[in-house]
């Protein structure tokens, strides 16, 4: 009776103590709900909109490869700008100012450098036999692109996809200064109160959320890779 | 078949053509080898007859049409002529019999024509259908890929085949038994292929038809019967090697160089040594080795036609290659 006593003491303290934003999502479930939500779908959306883009200008300068330099430049070069900066320069600008459309046009230029150079390294990384076989018994230059370089490419092209992906859901958290209301308000206004609860919820939250995006993204890609290239890796 | 006037092909940042005003034809049913050094034009040769590559100067025909008119669209070409690699090149992402049946789906064959298509390809290259059929090209060994690159270039029966270095990535006793089995299957197919190596010995084995090039440019070509017994200049003899002369002998016949008898001599009959008609002449020396024997008798059949001695043989050789003795 006494163990179990001071057992049950020992959980209360270490809850209190450590596991205070357990508590905390409770308390707040609906504000966590909201916040998860509008953060996941600022993730989806800058993801819809990156692969368009990124794709289709990794798979130009794949052809065009003197523009592979160019764009490998520009992507570095957004990469390096503090995500602040970025969102203060934007919402300067009329048209875009505060909210979403700032948030996601920010982080559509940061997933450039990650997705436009693995569509880029996957796409080269195709052995010339397999191409030149291609060409030798006729297929045309788009059959190549899409029945022999991409598929081989995606395990590649996927790779920069899931990086992209994680990358983006840690600094949309960023985008709470200029009016997101998602997971990040929850560390801004964590390290405003001096309330570490808030703060680890929300980046337990956001974790949570990277995680289970990068696993979904895995079984796609699992699912979408021929078995011929995956079990490459597995001998 | 195939015909080429004055071809020359200069690569864009270079001088010396890679292949320098090169004419010739190919016959049907034959199987043309360009042999040489690395280097030495071969392969560019290849690339020009499908057009993956174009001329600088000159025209190929095939049937008597300039490849250039054949079609607007150099992919079409392309389906109608085999195509084989050394590195092989399958898809590793698609399986066996999708690799197979690339070329027929290209040409929008009906999927029930494609399926026993594939079947009957991969029986043919010495494959188990029901084995391989299925698999992805990472779990075939070095030999069988071969096989499935020979399957798949013959898919649509293509009736000219070009083929650089189809062997050249397997190990020798291999390379021989594909080599055989590649020569059976044409007596059959009598397709025109055109066959790049740098092992002469593979192309005297090969080849109908023998083209010697060196530095892009045609050094000789004919039979390799031919170029055996008359090689024009000292590059042609190193690239035949010093047993130029018993070369030659495996490629001719014991009938060409029979000394007709009626009646067999007692000393082929006591040592009973004899061979066919059909075999070649190294079988004799062989035997003759074999049995301490300086004369070996030849059977046509059942019919002894004659014999054949040392002392011939040894004339033989020397005429071809007594220069060097």
């Amino acid at each position: 009776m006494m163990l179990l006593n001071s057992g049950f003491r020992w959980f209360v303290y270490f809850y209190e103590e450590y596991l205070g934003f357990v508590s905390f999502i409770f308390r707040r479930f609906d504000q966590v709900l909201e916040y998860s939500l509008n953060h996941f779908s600022l993730v989806l959306t800058v993801t819809i909109f990156s692969l368009i883009l990124w794709i289709s200008l990794g798979l130009l300068i794949s052809r065009y490869e003197k523009l592979a330099n160019t764009a490998f430049g520009i992507g570095n070069i957004l990469f390096v700008i503090p995500s602040i900066s970025m969102f203060g320069v934007f919402i300067t600008i009329p048209m875009l100012g505060l909210g979403r459309t700032s948030a996601t046009l920010a982080l559509v230029l940061y997933a450039m450098m990650p997705m436009v150079r693995n569509v880029y390294r996957g796409i080269k990384s195709v052995e010339w036999p397999i191409i030149e076989a291609g060409r030798g018994m006729g297929m045309s230059a788009r059959q190549i692109l899409f029945q022999i370089q991409i598929p081989i490419a995606w395990p590649v092209i996927f790779a920069g996809i899931r990086i992209t992906v994680v990358m983006i859901t840690g600094i949309a958290t960023v985008a709470t200064y200029i009016g997101e209301r998602n997971l990040g308000r929850f560390i801004h206004h964590g390290i405003a109160r001096e309330s570490a609860d808030m703060i680890i919820a929300g980046a337990i939250l956001v974790s949570i959320i990277a995680v289970i995006m990068d696993y979904v993204l895995g079984k796609i890609e699992h699912r979408i890779t021929s078995p011929g290239l995956r079990n490459k890796e597995e001998l | 078949m195939i015909k080429l006037v004055n071809v020359k092909k200069v690569f864009p940042g270079t001088v010396t053509p890679a292949v320098n005003e090169i004419s010739f034809e190919i016959n049907e049913g034959n199987i043309c080898v360009f042999v040489g050094p690395s280097g030495c034009g071969k392969t560019t040769i290849l690339r020009m007859i499908n057009r993956l590559l174009e001329p600088t100067d000159g025209d190929i025909y095939i049937k008597g049409q300039k490849v250039k008119d054949l079609g607007v669209n150099p992919d079409q070409l392309r389906r109608e002529i085999g195509y084989v690699i050394q590195q092989i090149g399958l898809m590793p992402h698609r399986t066996i019999e999708q690799n197979v049946a690339l070329v027929p789906r290209l040409l929008k064959w009906p999927e029930n024509k494609i399926k026993p298509r594939v079947k009957y390809l991969l029986e043919m290259v010495g494959l188990e259908p029901d084995k391989v059929s299925k698999k992805y090209p990472y779990q075939l060994s070095g030999g069988m890929m071969q096989r499935v690159g020979v399957a798949r270039a013959l898919a649509a029966d293509p009736p000219i085949m070009l083929m650089d270095e189809p062997f050249g990535a397997v190990d020798p006793i291999l390379r021989e038994k594909l080599q055989d089995e590649f020569l059976k299957l044409q007596k059959e197919m009598k397709k025109t292929i055109c066959f790049v190596t740098h092992d002469i010995n593979e192309a005297i084995k090969m080849g109908d038809h023998i083209v010697i090039m060196n530095k892009g440019k045609l050094v000789q070509h004919g039979t390799p019967m031919e170029i055996l017994a008359n090689p024009v200049n000292d590059f042609v003899k190193n690239l035949l090697g010093v047993d130029r002369g018993t070369k030659l002998l495996e490629l001719t016949k014991s009938e060409e160089m029979v000394e007709r008898a009626e009646e067999i001599p007692t000393e082929i009959s006591n040592k009973n040594c004899f061979i066919l008609a059909i075999d070649p002449v190294q079988r004799a020396l062989e035997l003759m080795m074999k049995k301490d024997a300086d004369i070996v008798g030849v059977h046509d059949g059942n019919k002894f036609i004659g014999t054949i001695s040392w002392e011939n043989i040894k004339k033989h050789i020397n005429r071809i290659s007594g220069d060097e003795a």
